[in-house]
């Protein structure tokens, strides 16, 4: 019986360290440099992105664009959910905000939405009370944000190109 | 506080999470309201929006969820298990109280800490640092419990749950410690890799703590019920190879593409051993079904291994690149964790703590009229809440792949849908309700005379 239970532990974590060295190690260790969306953030961006960590803006808001959709999807305009994502956007990230649900639109290249979302305040009246900008919408109203926490968030959002 | 009797701690465990059921299960239908009517959070005072807000809502009711409900009720049910199946002592109950008092230390700075905002800001892995060792500490603590009961043992036959117990707990620690990088406080990777390993991470939390100790759960508690004995015991531990499948959750993403064909590969073959648990768990069942009529733990029992299925069958669809363009980022997900842990563990978690706690408590359960209500208004509940999200998952990936609906209009169409979800959850709150009520009221009344077996199976 001894030896089955050193059976059972070892089968099951060299089963579990082939598995991280292949699906993580493997992976991390291709070459990929910042892609030109990527960018250093400046200490008011990071703020900014802090605080959308913080708020939880990434339960509802992906940040990854995927093949099919990619210049297809339809947030205001068609095809205006931006071209696909690629590794080297996230190079400067940690932690990257991904996402597994859309209750909000895909804020990839939130940024390059012309007149919405490339403008600072209309992203700060959006935030504090978005059925006033966009009735219908489920998202929760940040007016208990301070205005320097709003203008950090803009800020960080006009990043996202 | 430190009791020697034999069950104290497990008890504990049981009543703890019943307890930290309720918190979940009212911010779930706090967030659901929330989606149906969204206004109505705009009128709060201001001082509580920051703590009610969706985004920092959301991750308290997933880790009180996972972590405080059904990790504890878990951990109650494993410890009950241990002596019987070994025929011994459990190694040391006072370690196990140690344990639940280290547990809810953790529940409770969760549920302060996540609604302050104080996250690591990734999906299932947002404890703090601190939190993340205590859990590595608790996680620990309960495995040497599970494997040096298991070595003192007086029965020489290892059976199956135990083997799903201890293989649980050898991987989900480092799984835990490499998903959350236990050695940074900071507790995130960079780039690309970040992705990859918060959901090698979620994929194993599921896998390896969840359904190889939940699979364990189920086998003991199944020939209990049934008086039958297991149709085979040669039954495959949940598939080890499953552990490389985590990368199904994000398909046509940044990530190689070698790697998202690798992991639909090793998910296609997780099919083996979820056929092999599904055909196990109803030849067993067979001839028994007359009983489901009036043992409620089973009736739990058995349609948490229908859920359980479904979600197998789910999973596999969704880990196709074709089906998962269609309802990734949808509702559907949503519905299917929903799946998953209230439909399938969660109704485990019901059978085990009926059939255990009227017997640790020594005396039997309050009501069992409670138990029919509690059955029927969570089984139809959350089926009206899953068909609900199913629905509106799948019009909202049609919608967004048409390209020509602008995104706010298919926000709107939810309407409806979020309607039926929010009055399916409440059904279920009402369940748990009866639930919570039953099981306090049996705790409370005064020991009576040796329990009557009331929902069959039970002790040696």
């Amino acid at each position: 019986m001894r030896t089955s239970l050193f059976y059972l532990t070892s089968v099951s974590l060299a089963s579990l360290l082939l598995g991280i060295i292949v699906t993580i190690i493997i992976p991390a260790e291709e070459p990929i440099g910042p892609s030109p969306l990527a960018r250093p953030y400046t200490a008011q961006e990071a703020r900014g992105r802090d605080i959308y960590k913080r708020e939880g803006c990434h339960y509802c808001h992906t940040q990854q664009v995927r093949g099919p959709e990619a210049n297809k999807g339809m947030i205001h305009q068609p095809g205006d959910i931006g071209p696909e994502s690629a590794p080297g956007d996230y190079y400067y990230q940690s932690p990257v905000f991904w996402g597994t649900e859309r209750q909000g639109p895909d804020l990839t290249h939130v940024a390059s939405r012309q007149g919405l979302g490339n403008n600072k305040a209309w992203h700060i009246l959006h935030l504090r009370n978005p059925r006033a900008v966009s009735p219908g919408s489920l998202m929760p109203s940040y007016d208990y944000l301070s205005p320097e926490e709003l203008d950090a968030l803009a800020v960080y959002l006009l990043t996202l190109k | 506080m430190w009791s020697d009797e034999q069950g104290s701690a497990s008890r504990r465990f049981f009543y703890s999470a019943v307890f930290w059921l309720l918190v979940p299960g009212l911010i779930g239908l706090f967030l659901a309201t929330f989606l149906y009517v969204p206004s109505f959070y705009d009128n709060l005072p201001l001082v509580v929006k920051p703590y009610l807000s969706f985004g920092r809502l959301r991750p308290t009711h997933v880790n009180i969820m996972i972590f405080g409900w059904l990790s504890q009720a878990y951990a109650g049910a494993i410890l009950f298990i241990l002596p019987r199946l070994t025929r011994t002592r459990l190694y040391s109950e006072r370690l196990a109280h140690v344990n639940w008092w280290l547990w809810n230390l953790m529940m409770v700075g969760a549920a302060i800490t996540l609604p302050l905002g104080l996250t690591q800001g990734r999906e299932y892995a947002e404890m703090i640092w601190p939190l993340d060792l205590l859990a590595v500490l608790n996680w620990g603590l309960l495995a040497v419990n599970i494997w040096v009961t298991v070595m003192r043992r007086r029965e020489p036959k290892i059976y199956v749950s135990l083997w799903n117990f201890m293989a649980a707990t050898i991987v989900f620690i480092p799984v835990y410690m490499v998903g959350t990088k236990i050695w940074d406080p900071g507790g995130a990777y960079t780039g690309m890799t970040d992705n990859i390993v918060n959901y090698f991470y979620v994929h194993n939390l599921f896998n390896s703590w969840f359904t190889t100790a939940g699979v364990g759960l189920a086998l003991y508690l199944l020939p209990k019920l049934t008086g039958k004995p297991l149709y085979s015991h040669r039954l495959a531990l949940w598939g080890l190879w499953s552990v490389w499948a985590g990368q199904h959750h994000q398909l046509y993403s940044a990530a190689p593409d070698w790697l998202e064909y690798l992991t639909v590969v090793f998910s296609i073959l997780a099919v083996v051993p979820t056929t092999a648990f599904i055909v196990n768990f109803f030849m067993t069942m067979r001839g028994s079904w007359n009983r489901v009529r009036d043992d409620v733990a089973l009736r739990f029992l058995a349609t948490g291994a229908i859920f359980w299925g479904l979600t197998c069958v789910q999973g596999v669809a969704q880990s196709f690149r074709t089906f998962s363009l269609l309802v990734h980022f949808t509702n559907w997900t949503v519905g299917h964790s929903h799946l998953a842990f209230v439909a399938d563990y969660t109704f485990w978690a019901f059978a085990l703590i009926y059939v255990m706690v009227p017997q640790l408590a020594h005396r039997p359960l309050h009501s069992r009229k409670l138990m029919e209500w509690h059955y029927w208004l969570i089984t139809l509940g959350m089926t009206l809440f899953m068909a609900a999200l199913w629905i509106a998952g799948v019009i909202q990936g049609l919608d967004w792949m048409s390209g020509r609906i602008p995104f706010l209009e298919t926000v709107q169409a939810m309407h409806p849908l979020f309607g039926a979800r929010l009055l399916g959850g409440l059904m279920a709150g009402a369940g748990v309700l009866c639930f919570v009520y039953n099981i306090w009221q049996t705790a409370r009344r005064p020991q009576t005379a040796p329990a009557v077996a009331l929902v069959g199976g039970g002790g040696e």
